[in-house]
């Protein structure tokens, strides 16, 4: 019997600890920091070493290992990455549609033309004549609110 | 009790505490290492209805109600936002996202659900439960260096290691070598 009953009930607790996984990460979010997606990125170069926090509804995130979500800005059709190193935070793909929080700074990655391009291909938008610069939030501490 | 004795029971009970550990990583390591080929830690089912969406104002409530009657959802929209010009996502309270392309007249209901049991197996892998987690892996991690050396002494003489035997510790240590020298550069 209670070879039948131990694993049983470590399959339980480990299904039972899906309920208990983390939506802060480090800590959570620094609140009183809060800055627009767009205010952030009109003044990039500024926030690259000034931490701040941002706010957005999830809108994608990294399906395989959780290590990015996309975040969407105050402004129509605007969004960001929030990009951690692959373990550092794992981000669940349950979260779309939640609120997060992130603080962090900017990193800003200039990319090539043809990256651009691919870029826009993926994104089933025409390609353009002009490098465009790819902003990634590097994030110290989340919250994902329901 | 002789030392060779206690290095057997202690081999023999310290092994039954690990069973459970090691299931853990073993699983959660091949689902972990074939992620890019199946997704262990999610089911994401998708599929695609065509809809009238050409010519309606999308970004009302009223949409939204009869949109998950047309497709019998039972849920609420918590979110909505505009991907780019061409795609409008709408975000379900149940882990469904709706994909709507008012260009096509075409909405995709993506459901995700996270898998049983292997999400949790990858969850403590990854050690998304951070320091706790973090000491109890370190914690079990000296238990395997105690059953890989203690297995040395498991068997007196040429039975063991220091017969034929012997050639399947050297060949354990060779697999990961040759993987140093070949893959190292």
């Amino acid at each position: 019997m209670k070879t039948i009953v131990t694993p049983i009930l470590m399959i339980g607790a480990l299904v039972l600890s899906q309920t208990t996984i983390a939506k802060t990460y480090n800590g959570g979010a620094d609140m009183s920091k809060l800055l627009p997606i767009s205010t952030l990125l009109n003044n990039a170069q500024k926030y690259t070493t000034e931490p701040v926090t941002i706010k957005g509804t999830v809108t994608r995130v990294c399906q395989k290992r959780g290590c990015w979500m996309q975040l969407a800005s105050d402004k129509k059709f605007q969004t960001l990455r929030v990009k951690v190193r692959d373990g550092d935070m794992v981000f669940p793909m349950t979260a779309q549609g939640k609120t997060a929080f992130a603080t962090g700074t900017l990193k800003i990655h200039p990319l090539t033309l043809e990256q651009t391009n691919q870029r826009r291909k993926a994104q089933k938008l025409e390609p353009v004549d002009t490098a465009q610069v790819l902003h990634l939030f590097a994030p110290v501490a989340v919250t994902i609110k329901d | 009790m002789s030392w060779f004795k206690l290095n057997r029971s202690l081999h023999r009970d310290i092994g039954y505490f690990c069973i459970g550990m090691t299931l853990v990583f073993a699983i959660s390591g091949i689902a972990l290492n074939h992620i890019h080929q199946f997704n262990s830690n999610y089911q994401v089912t998708r599929t695609s209805h065509t809809i009238t969406l050409s010519g309606l104002d999308i970004e009302t409530d009223h949409f939204e109600a009869t949109l998950l009657a047309t497709l019998q959802l039972e849920d609420k929209v918590k979110a909505r936002f505009w991907q780019d010009q061409t795609t409008y996502k709408l975000f379900l309270e149940e882990d469904t996202t709706l994909y709507l392309y008012p260009e096509q007249n075409e909405v995709l209901v993506e459901q995700v659900e996270p898998r049983f049991l292997l999400r949790q197996l990858n969850f403590l892998h990854l050690n998304e439960a951070r320091a706790a987690w973090m000491w109890f892996s370190d914690f079990y991690a000296i238990l395997l260096i105690y059953l890989a050396v203690s297995a040395l002494f498991m068997v007196k003489g040429k039975r063991g290691v220091l017969g034929p035997r012997g050639l399947l510790v050297l060949a354990g240590f060779a697999a990961p070598a040759a993987f140093i020298i070949f893959y190292s550069h």
